[in-house]
């Protein structure tokens, strides 16, 4: 079989069965972590783009996260846009931002790409934590412009509930599954295509692709841009979800936790992100009893992958089988 | 584009010229204040002692490098100042000393990136190769001889596959003038002799080659006219069949030994 048909007949399966789980499992408590894994597994997604298939050591993704999430609930809150115009909205003002870092890193390399992306969603920390000024007074007291330390609030939802009532939850959950199909459906058309052919060029030999025509410039940016869009996507529905969104999002075991999905499912591969996504989120499920070590389990976990499985579960299990049906032919 | 190399051809116009270039890596003058020009469709050989400044001098023809004074044309437009992606695009490709490939791409894989990207800078490069990239890419797998590898990545290609595929990802940019770092460097006979074989057959499309080559026999050869440098000055520019009776040629590079050889390789008969 071709690899897209391969990539179709994959992603085929595992939407019927994420489809059938609110029926099979109708708890409150399963749907809402399952969308919150559709969230998360956009997110490494399209992270894997940058990091996996372009090579380039970026942590930003969170305050792209953060920037769609964010713009979602402004643009509701102050502007009374509706949440259907200003998801669309936040994802592009991600993609500005995810621009502008993407131009700050041109002329970094490897570990530098990291300290100042790392940097930069550390300063839109602080900006928020630290904003106390007023700018809503209520009678009981002042909400600042970005909702400071406690968030946003009441800046409206998808408005599912009038269709669905107590089921709306359960149109949350497709509307993020969809999101999670056109997010993977986007990225695998752009690993496999001649956009994924050129950042990969770029990734293995920059001097030699370079003198083979392919523009650093235009590439790094394009691909920041591009794994911006369902980044800001995801944040923005994130929000319009939980009804709230607050500097939490920043949080560095958050950032573990998803750089933990991609290295365990396999760097730069095709269906490594989201097979990494569902058993780290498992697994963290499992460990929520033990709090204390919820953030020490994924440490270390990350560390015996980049150490023992580079290439994570995906990118392993289909190199052994490459031998193995190498031996066998 | 067959149409316009076929009049390039014919015009007396060079295709390349170097006009005092300079390239200085602190007191080091790796290349000094060189000057030489192409013609369409020629070869020029270029040899010289190790860090005599050839490879240096590819550097900053292409765009790798910055020149630290002197000017590049090409087809009559300054380069100088070009990076190396529109050098790409103005129709110079190169091969590399270090067999540089993309190891985690599928030799085809190489040579389609090279071909979409190569030629002319796509605007948006689409989520599909298109037929005519694919032919492209068909017709240098086979003038390489690399179709049967076509699936294996690049990482795993001996040396002898690796330096053709540099050279099949340069043809496929269709480049004007095809510059060649050291191309038979560590292969045996029959694999220089293949690689002959190869260069014979660009040559006929009407391409201009320079290559750096230590292998003189290799050099004089297939050059129409050889350079060779020193300390990155010119100490000899002329016919390939003068060059074993040049005596700084001789004394700097040659060897009295190794000039006895191309003598015996240049006999009249063999080469024009
Ligand atoms: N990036 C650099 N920084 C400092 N010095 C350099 C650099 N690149 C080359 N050189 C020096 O410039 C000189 C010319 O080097 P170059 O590689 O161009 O020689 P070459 O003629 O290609 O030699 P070889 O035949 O060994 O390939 C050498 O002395 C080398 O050490
Ligand atoms: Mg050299």
């Amino acid at each position: 079989m071709t690899a897209p048909g391969k990539d179709l007949v994959i992603g085929v399966v595992l939407v019927a069965i994420a489809a059938t789980v609110p029926f099979l499992f109708p708890v409150r408590y399963v749907i809402t972590q399952m969308t919150l894994l559709f969230i998360y597994a956009i997110v490494v997604t399209q992270w894997n783009l940058v990091l996996g298939v372009a090579g380039i050591f970026s942590l930003a993704q969170m305050a792209l996260f953060a920037c769609g999430a964010y713009a979602t609930a402004m643009l509701g809150l102050y502007l009374d846009w509706s949440l259907w115009a200003a998801m669309p909205a936040g994802a592009m003002i991600a993609v500005v931002v995810g621009l502008l870092i993407g131009l700050a890193c041109l002329r970094l390399k490897g570990p530098y790409v990291a300290l100042l992306t790392l940097a930069i969603a550390q300063v839109a920390y602080l900006v928020i934590i630290t904003d106390t000024d007023c700018f809503i007074r209520t009678e009981t007291r002042c909400e600042p412009f970005t909702g400071g330390a406690s968030g946003l609030r009441r800046f409206g939802d998808l408005g599912l509930r009038e269709w669905l009532g107590r089921d709306w939850i359960i149109g949350n959950y497709f509307v993020g599954l969809g999101l999670l199909v056109a997010a993977m459906a986007f990225s695998v058309a752009v690993a496999r295509g001649p956009l994924g052919l050129a950042f990969r060029a770029l990734r293995d030999n920059l001097g030699y692709a370079r003198s083979r025509g392919i523009s650093q410039f235009k590439y790094q940016l394009v691909v920041f841009a591009l794994s911006a869009f369902f980044t800001g996507l995801a944040g923005a529905f994130y929000a319009a979800h939980f009804k709230s969104v607050g500097p939490t999002i920043f949080s560095f075991s958050l950032l573990l936790l998803l750089l933990a999905m991609i290295v365990v499912g396999g760097l730069g591969t095709i269906w490594g992100p989201i097979v990494g996504a569902t058993l780290v989120m498992f697994a963290d499920e499992g460990l929520r009893e033990v709090q204390d070590f919820r953030t020490l389990g994924l440490g270390l976990t990350l560390a015996l992958f980049v150490l023992l499985l580079p290439d994570g579960l995906t990118g392993t299990a289909s190199r052994l089988l490459a031998r193995w049906r190498g031996s066998g032919s | 584009m067959d149409g316009l190399s076929h009049e390039t051809a014919r015009s007396p116009r060079p295709l390349l010229v170097v006009d005092g270039v300079s390239k200085h890596f602190g007191a080091l003058a790796a290349v000094d204040n060189l000057s030489f020009e192409v013609m369409p469709g020629e070869v020029l050989g270029i040899g010289g002692p190790n860090g005599a400044g050839k490879t240096t001098l590819f550097d900053v023809i292409t765009g790798l490098d910055r020149a630290s004074s002197g000017r590049v044309l090409f087809a009559g437009h300054d380069i100088t100042r070009a990076g190396p992606e529109r050098i790409c695009h103005a129709g110079i490709a190169r091969t590399f000393q270090l067999n540089a490939g993309f190891d985690t791409l599928s030799v085809r894989e190489n040579i389609e990136v090279a071909a979409i990207y190569g030629h002319v800078a796509p605007v948006f490069p689409g989520f599909r190769i298109r037929p005519v990239i694919r032919r492209r890419v068909d017709a240098a797998l086979e003038l390489s001889g690399l179709a049967g590898r076509a699936a294996t990545p690049a990482g795993e290609l001996a040396v002898l596959e690796r330096k053709l595929l540099m050279v099949a990802t340069a043809i496929v940019t269709q480049p004007r003038l095809l510059m060649l770092d050291e191309p038979v460097g560590g292969l045996t006979q029959a694999e220089m002799d293949a690689f002959v074989a190869m260069l014979a057959r660009i040559r006929g499309e009407g391409m201009a080659i320079i290559l750096i080559e230590h292998v003189m026999r290799f050099l004089v050869s297939l050059a129409d006219r050889v350079l060779i440098m020193h300390h990155g000055e010119r100490i000899y520019e002329g016919r390939p069949d003068d060059l074993a009776n040049d005596r700084r040629v001789v004394d700097v590079y040659l060897g009295d030994g190794a000039a006895d050889l191309i003598r015996a390789a240049l006999d009249p008969g063999v080469v024009p």
